[in-house]
């Protein structure tokens, strides 16, 4: 994980945490160090070699700081000065802040003393960098571990899911195949032994996750077949974007052309055109206006019978 | 091989084992790595009192002696450089590292490396059976997130380019006062210079990078932010009536009340609700199509069955 160059400035930094770290973990392995603070060996032993020549002012052996790393694992003696842990920086403040926040809403209430342990920290933090950051997570961080393990031991799920596309919660056995980032929102792509096909779950719409058997084979991905609607947005552009997932950034939306949306889920289209009858219009192809002409004379039916009347 | 890294390291180890405040001739004669003309000397070293800012390193400047006032000297106390929060136990360690370790991979993930190398060097053994099965994880791969947190915790004004409802681009000036993450997006706060109000705005909503403008410690954050409020829609609280069909409509059903005083069709039942934003609830009902029906205001049920009206004459 060896990221570019670091300015001399965080290679500092990087020499001042490693005293104190050296200091408690002495007798090390390189490669632990290395990887602890995710440097290749060869910029660690760089670091060693710079530090090793730093010391008190006048710089006789006897005031600079002496590190051991010859024989692969490290020591540090004379190093009195830069021993105590650095304090964090603002910004890892609000790091660790934003991450007990996280923390917090994924912790049991049977698990109180955690919980007061987390506010109290919470606490402590805030009165340093104000309270200037909070985080709501909308998935349940236990979901989310469960996932994990299934993935990482290759055991099938069992979820109760609910599709906001199709309305309704449903069991299903899955065998969850990856974790990944969809606009923003968690997802797990999976195949779906209920539906018999590869299907994406949002991990804030899942309602509970438990373990199941090993995974068998799933099979191929077949190609399922898209569908691709041409719709024009006509008002209220950003959010009509955002609902039928455009990226408006990156398309530079022109106004006045309409735009092709693919979905495997035709449900999910019709649905996006009609919550937005009032801004979007579907274009094409004629069998998509037939379907949103269909779906909206089956609701206007039900405001014309009498048993549905204003009372 | 950086001098500048050696320098920087020997100036921090100088200033944390001094008494007494030095002089600046004091340190370019003894800490290594000052050289050239007494001009450059100079700036060296206020470059490096910034940089060691930066990494939250306070230079304290005193008056080295009280005689002489124009000779000030410089040191670094050992308790603004030492970890601030105390004591901490084994759990507190695990509860830290579980916070940072959310960030990993994520777009604050360098901070959360450096905050852990830290908590790990504390040498205390982390209790992290105590935290089996929880797996928290920061969503964002956005670097406006990390940019926004560094101008508020350096105090910056911030300048960016935020897309309207109409997609126009428009530029604003905030000084920012808190992000926060909500309905699954993360959101900045602040005050809107150029409106002259509070405002919040939505990370991804950004185009392009958010930029630093001005120097820091410009601004005062409040002590109270209401960060509730800033989410708050104005509108009036309104009440809608509807009917839902047999376990459909799961999400409106969650936040409905049932009415039962009155017989609704075969397999339908009726509801009460409440919503704000008018145009984002008339979008919610048509969502579930034939699945729900609305009873009352008669605006809202009128307008509804108008737009059906003219989507049958349109797409029909």
């Amino acid at each position: 994980m060896a990221k570019s160059q670091a300015t001399p400035v965080e290679r500092a930094a990087r020499l001042l945490d490693l005293v104190p770290y050296i200091s408690t973990h002495q007798g090390i392995s390189l490669q632990d160090l290395a990887n602890e603070f995710s440097v290749s060996q060869n910029e660690l032993l760089n670091d060693l070699n710079t530090l090793w020549m730093c010391g008190l002012p006048g710089y006789t052996p006897l005031e600079l700081i002496d590190l051991e790393f010859e024989s692969g694992y490290v020591s540090i003696r004379n190093a009195e000065v830069l021993q105590r842990v650095r304090l964090l920086t603002k910004q890892e403040l609000v790091v660790i802040l934003l991450g007990l926040d996280i923390l917090k809403s994924s912790l049991e209430d049977s698990r109180a003393d955690l919980l007061i342990s987390v506010s109290t920290l919470s606490e402590k933090i805030k009165k340093i960098v104000g309270d200037i950051a909070t985080a709501s997570p909308i998935v349940d961080s236990a979901h989310r571990a469960t996932i994990v393990q299934a993935i990482k031991s290759r055991k099938d799920i069992n979820l109760v899911y609910h599709s906001t596309i199709r309305d309704s919660v449903t069991e299903r056995l899955i065998t969850p195949l990856e974790l990944s980032l969809d606009l923003g929102f968690e997802v797990l792509y999976a195949y779906c032994h209920s539906a018999e096909g590869f299907r994406t779950f949002r991990l804030d719409n899942i309602k509970t996750v438990s373990l199941g058997k090993s995974s068998v084979e799933v099979p191929s991905k077949k190609a399922e077949s898209d569908f691709n609607w041409e719709i024009l947005i006509k008002s209220r552009f950003r959010t009509s974007s955002e609902r039928f997932r455009s990226d408006y950034l990156a398309r530079q939306i022109v106004e006045t052309q309409p735009f092709l949306v693919k979905s495997f889920s035709q449900d999910w289209l019709l649905r996006n055109a009609i919550c937005t009858l009032a801004s979007v219009e579907v274009q094409g192809p004629p069998e998509a206006r037939a379907l949103v002409a269909e779906k909206c004379r089956q609701t206007l039916n039900l405001y014309e019978n009498s048993g549905f009347s204003t009372r | 091989m950086s001098r500048k890294t050696e320098r920087l390291v020997n100036l921090t180890i100088a200033l944390l084992a001094t008494k007494r405040y030095l002089t600046k001739s004091e340190i370019f004669r003894t800490v290594d790595g000052y050289e050239g003309a007494d001009e450059s000397k100079e700036r060296m070293f206020e470059r490096d009192k910034d940089d060691l800012r930066n990494l939250g390193i306070e230079i304290e400047v005193g008056s080295f002696d009280p005689l002489f006032e124009d000779e000030s000297g410089y040191r670094i106390k050992p308790e603004s450089y030492q970890f601030q929060l105390g004591e901490v136990n084994a759990t507190e360690i695990a509860l830290l590292s579980l916070a940072a370790e959310a960030w990993r991979g994520a777009s604050l993930g360098s901070s959360a490396l450096t905050a852990l190398n830290k908590l790990h060097a504390i040498g205390v053994e982390s209790d992290s059976e105590l935290l089996i099965g929880l797996a928290p994880a920061a969503v964002s791969e956005d670097r406006n997130l990390e940019i926004a947190i560094s101008a508020i915790t350096s105090r910056t004004t911030l300048a960016f380019d935020y897309l309207s409802e109409n997609l126009d681009s428009q530029n604003r000036v905030l000084e920012p006062y808190a992000v926060t993450s909500r309905f699954g997006h993360w959101y900045v706060l602040g005050r809107d210079l150029d409106r002259g109000a509070i405002r919040i705005f939505r990370l991804d909503r950004f185009s392009g990078e958010m930029k630093m403008q001005g120097r820091a410690a410009s601004f005062e954050i409040p002590k109270e932010v209401d960060v509730d409020g800033a989410f708050s829609i104005s509108d009036d609280l309104r009440t809608a009536q509807i009917f839902l069909r047999d376990g459909r409509g799961l999400n409106l059903r969650n936040r409905a009340k049932a009415i039962t005083d009155q017989s609704p069709p075969e397999g339908w039942q009726k509801f009460e609700i409440e919503f704000r934003d008018h145009q984002r609830f008339v979008e919610e009902l048509l969502w579930y199509g034939d699945d729900v029906v609305v009873a009352s205001p008669p605006e809202l049920r009128n307008e509804i069955v108008n737009l059906l009206k003219n989507a049958v004459s349109n797409y029909g």
